[in-house]
């Protein structure tokens, strides 16, 4: 769909130059050197000819047709420019210019403009303030970038300029191969979504590589990101997700749920392979751009040293993958050639007088063993191996088979030779084994991801309108909060159940209340200012006659007057004691440009403490409810350790369901907790203790 | 016997610090002392007695023996709330008036507390006026100062009270206040023809709060240096500038209590250094170990607090009109700054009786 900015026909330059160290040469003279088999049409008012093409004054003057335009003019000349590019019926252009929104008012009020003169001219456009555009197969290089990179399958976008060109120099020595090279900039018309778009229809493109600092639009972002990730791996270097949360928000899963997290989620659904450092972005794209994707978890690890050996061992443990003992039968091969000595199983370590030879043929019967899905090479530079040799073996030996092999060559200056070979025949080599595992990981991640059925989503259908009203009443009295009844109407309306509850105004209608619930009961507080019943003493447990709810009744109520002297209390509610079980959280939030999320979490007062929680972006499917239960480290609690008895995790991924259906109904709603939710044993479904709302203005 | 009703035209103005002083000033002076409160707002057991906690304060500051089921006869509990707004509770006044009778009989004086202003209670049929007319009772109105705009409270009091009404009592007059005070609301109120009998200066101690009291109303989790409750607060700060600024600002204050995101671990540390008496850690994030054990060795609580800096800001905010005489050494600054400060010859005078 942007064809001609990547494979144009024809380039104008608008702002080029005869000055050596300007952009505007720069540019020219990169289109030029490195074999542009298109029309060059530099653009300066002043000059008959630059770099040996011919110069024109303006591009009215242009006798042929144009596809794409880079502007390299002052800022304040680009809307003129734009102009200028809709007459001549140029539909693409890369403005290279800066001076707009990342410098101030005046600047964003320019650009504001120059989106929509842009929109009014019919010109679609990359930047302002970016570095340009790079197609290795069109050989174009439409950028000031210092060097051409190689040709390769890695299409690369970026929001940062001076990272493009730090990716650029970084990949050149090592011959790393890209598609297509994007600088964003400021993204005032073409954004990330348009280019992964893009890259995922490029035939060039194997593996899209994206850094980004934001997002505008979240849900689109999650849309095309799932569209695209099907397609092909989608690796984003996310910055600036670092946030200290959102420290006093009134719900704990407010607290809890920080930009770290959204992101992480939206990722995580939409399929994106998450990069944490430079470092990752650049080890995931060559173990994508090079071998084929692993089948499944099993994976052996080759060495000829024990240390690198557990530190990759450790690493698997980590992550999803397993290290699967050997067949017998390739076990038994193996001990004919390797010292008895050697460790046989998983992983295999060959010994520090391993060469060449005994790489290659351990290497060989490892990937002929079905239970392995693919291999890690490890080697440590001894004097008895020779590295370059056995670089040569592992790529020969890897060839014949479809199942990826990485390596991780240790040391600098004597594996140097090695590496070259192994990146030479698509072989990623990495550093440290550490930093194979990780790539190793995401592409069975990545596998993962694709061969997952179709989520499926769950439609809960409820009698909204009663709800609906809550909501209303509540937006026209300009609350934030329910009252404990609405609260009961809204949870009861989705399916949760609660404990039997009456309200008692006083002492007597509480003993009332108590007799018909049945004793033992718990009495609350009731009023609209006090969210944290407990925190406050306004809450007594365990009452077994009338005598002890008479007593609670003073109690409760003298007290929390004295300490919240502006409280209104409209009196106590009487609720049945509820037998233990394990504590749950459930809650909603906000995000301003992901919408909802929900959160699941081991409830209770530890919940700030331990952060052992797990985020979805709504809706949420089947799949991701099931997933996020059992995400969280404390899984095993609830299906039960030493003997207890399983908890209902059905109910509580039903109650999972709900919540997601409540958030969407109720856009309105900001942040939401149940906390706890009491799930008892299978079969016997859970039970919302406490529960806590905000609501919007929406 | 004559009575006095310690009223005032609004809440918090500090009735029961004036009706102890006065107590134990009349004590001093042999006569036989009783205090009466005849409506309590708030409700407390003690041995299983139900009264009010304020007029139980004074009667033990007071040392008084009278049974303590006379002293308070009517208790706005929850319950009493809820009933008197759903029908009319009947009989309060008799059982005010009988309960006042059995305890006057062998005083001298009576003290009688009024709750809220004199114009509170109307819907119990209780209003403060109406009771003290009842019982017969000499009034004396303390005002809080804020200004000079107050001489209309002093004005409409005495139009209300009519022969009732023997003066009124300035408090928590600040240094800053006094002059406007001497140069126009005295001379203004004596043309007015109304008495001062008392004017009582601001004292931060009898403002203070113990941290204890600070926690139970915030609903905080006390972190360290437990046996420091009792610490007394005068003033609270909010911990949210530069660290260096906040060194300076933290010294300046006596006895002040620092109100900082949890989070702010340099904030926290120069509050401990510059001797902070407490720390309210707001947004219930737990500060770091090093951060408790160096409070814990200056013997200053941190507390944790579930809001966040605002909302407790404004909570306390609220809280610092209606602190209460609950300690001891509150109590006896309280009582010998009314002693100090209380024209007691012209308050005789008026009552028509004397010292023993």
């Amino acid at each position: 769909m942007l064809n001609s900015f990547f494979s144009p026909k024809s380039i104008a330059v608008i702002g080029a130059s005869r000055t050596p160290g300007k952009v505007g040469f720069d540019i020219l003279k990169n289109i030029i050197q490195y074999d542009y088999e298109g029309r060059i049409y530099p653009i300066n008012p002043s000059a008959d000819e630059i770099l040996g093409k011919k110069s024109y004054p303006s591009l009215a003057d242009v006798p042929d047709n144009v596809d794409l335009a880079v502007v390299v003019v002052p800022a304040k000349n680009v809307l003129e420019v734009i102009e200028q590019c809709g007459k001549k019926k140029i539909r693409s252009a890369i403005i290279i210019t800066a001076g707009f929104k990342e410098s101030g008012v005046e600047g964003a009020r320019l650009e504001h403009e120059l989106a929509y003169k842009a929109a009014e001219a019919g010109v679609r456009f990359v930047g302002p303030n970016c570095l340009g555009i790079i197609d290795t197969h069109a050989k174009m290089n439409a950028s000031f970038a210092a060097g051409m990179p190689a040709q390769g399958g890695i299409g690369f976008f970026s929001q940062s300029g001076a990272l493009c060109l730090a990716v650029l120099d970084r990949a050149l020595p090592d011959g790393i191969g890209f598609s297509k090279f994007i600088s964003m900039g400021n993204k005032a018309d073409i954004t990330d979504t348009d280019i992964m778009r893009s890259l995922a229809e490029d035939e060039n493109t194997k593996v899209i590589l994206g850094y980004i600092e934001g997002v505008s639009d979240g849900k689109k972002f999650m849309e095309v990101a799932n569209e695209v990730s099907k397609k092909k791996p989608l690796i984003i270097l996310k910055s600036g997700t670092t946030s200290a949360g959102a420290k006093a928000a009134s719900s704990h899963t407010g607290a809890l749920a920080g930009r770290e997290a959204t992101f992480d989620a939206a990722f995580r659904q939409s399929g994106v392979i998450r990069a944490y450092t430079i470092k990752d972005l650049f080890n995931f794209a060559l173990a994508f751009a090079s071998q084929p994707l692993p089948k499944g978890p099993h994976i052996a690890i080759i060495t000829n040293s024990g240390g690198p050996g557990i530190l990759a061992a450790d690493a698997c443990d980590k992550s999803d993958l397993q290290l699967v003992t050997l067949h017998k039968e390739t076990i038994d091969k193996l001990r004919e050639f390797l010292p008895p000595v050697a460790s046989f199983y998983n992983p295999i370590d060959i010994l520090g007088d391993s060469g060449a030879e005994r790489y290659e043929k351990t290497l060989q019967l490892v990937l002929q063993d079905s239970s392995i899905q693919g291999v890690l090479v490890l080697l440590t530079p001894t004097a008895t191996v020779d590295v370059a040799s056995t670089a040569r073996k592992v790529s020969y030996v890897s060839q014949f088979f479809e199942k990826p092999v990485m390596t991780s060559f240790m040391g600098k200056k004597s594996i140097e030779s090695a590496s070259r070979i192994l990146m030479k025949n698509n072989i990623p080599n990495y550093e440290y084994p550490e930093e194979a595992v990780a790539a190793y990981h995401a592409m069975y991640r990545y596998h993962a991801w694709i061969k997952r059925p179709p989520k499926t989503f769950t439609n809960i259908n409820v009698n909204k309108n009663g709800v609906a009203a809550i909501f209303e009443k509540v937006k026209r009295e300009n609350r934030e909060r329910f009252t404990d009844e609405e609260m009961h109407e809204v949870l009861e309306t989705y399916g949760f159940r609660q404990p039997k509850g009456l309200f008692a105004r006083t002492s007597e209608e509480a003993v009332a209340g108590a007799k018909r619930i049945g004793y033992p009961i718990v009495m609350k507080i009731m009023s609209p200012q006090i969210v944290h019943k407990s925190d406050i003493g306004g809450v007594r447990k365990n009452l077994n006659n009338k005598n002890d709810v008479e007593n609670a009744f003073f109690e409760i109520t003298t007290h929390v007057r004295n300490i919240m002297p502006a409280a209104t209390i409209y009196g106590v509610l009487i609720q049945e004691m509820i037998s233990p079980g394990k504590e749950v959280i459930i809650g909603i939030t906000k995000d301003p440009q992901f919408g909802h999320m929900i959160m699941f979490g081991l409830g209770g007062i530890y919940v700030e403490v331990l952060r052992d929680i797990s985020f979805r972006i709504v809706p949420l499917s089947n799949e991701d409810v099931h997933e996020m239960v059992r995400e969280i480290k404390t899984f095993p609690l609830l299906r039960g350790v030493r003997g207890e008895p399983e908890t209902d995790i059905g109910a509580i991924e039903q109650s999972l369901l709900s919540f997601n259906q409540l958030a969407m109904d109720f856009p309105q709603i900001i942040e939401a907790d149940l906390n706890p939710l009491l799930a008892h044993t299978r079969g016997k479904g859970v039970i919302v203790i406490d529960a806590r709302f905000t609501i919007g203005g929406e | 016997m004559v009575s006095i009703y310690i009223g005032s035209t609004g809440g918090y103005t500090g009735k029961s610090l004036v009706s102890m002083g006065l107590g134990q000033r009349f004590k001093k002076d042999g006569l036989k002392v009783g205090y009466f409160k005849p409506v309590g707002i708030l409700p407390v057991k003690v041995d299983n007695i139900l009264t009010d906690t304020d007029a139980w304060r004074i009667y033990r500051a007071l040392e008084l023996k009278d049974p303590l089921t006379e002293i308070c006869p009517v208790i706005l509990t929850q319950e009493l709330m809820v009933k008197s707004y759903l029908r009319d509770v009947k009989g309060l006044m008799t059982k005010i008036t009988r309960s006042f009778r059995n305890l006057s009989k062998d005083k001298d004086i009576m003290l009688v507390g009024g709750y809220g202003s004199i114009y509170t209670g109307s819907y119990l049929g209780l209003q403060g006026i109406q009771v003290l007319k009842r019982l017969d009772s000499y009034a004396v109105v303390v005002i809080k100062y804020d200004g000079e705009y107050i001489v209309d409270y002093a004005m409409q009091a005495k139009k209300d009270l009519r022969d009732r009404f023997l003066g009124i009592i300035l408090n928590k007059v600040t240094d800053e206040q006094k002059q406007s005070v001497e140069e126009y609301v005295i001379p203004f109120l004596r043309r007015k023809g109304i008495d001062i009998l008392g004017i009582l200066p601001h004292d931060s101690v009898i403002g203070a709060i113990t941290v204890e009291e600070l926690n139970e109303m915030l609903g905080g989790k006390v972190l360290c240096a437990h046996d420091h409750m009792g610490n007394l607060v005068e003033q609270f700060l909010i911990g949210a500038m530069q660290v260096d600024k906040a060194m300076e600002y933290f010294k300046k204050t006596r006895n002040n209590a620092v109100i900082v995101g949890g989070d702010r671990s340099d904030i926290q540390l120069s509050a401990i250094e510059s001797g902070s008496v407490c720390l309210i850690l707001t947004g219930e994030l737990y500060p770091s170990e090093m951060i408790l054990s160096t409070a814990e060795e200056k013997n200053i609580p941190l507390m944790v607090v579930r809001e966040d800096t605002y909302s407790i800001a404004k909570k306390l905010e609220r809280l610092s009109v209606r602190l209460r005489l609950r300690d001891t050494v509150k109590v006896d600054r309280g009582m010998a700054v009314v002693s100090e400060n209380i024209n007691f010859p012209l308050l005789y005078e008026k009552l028509g009786i004397r010292p023993k």
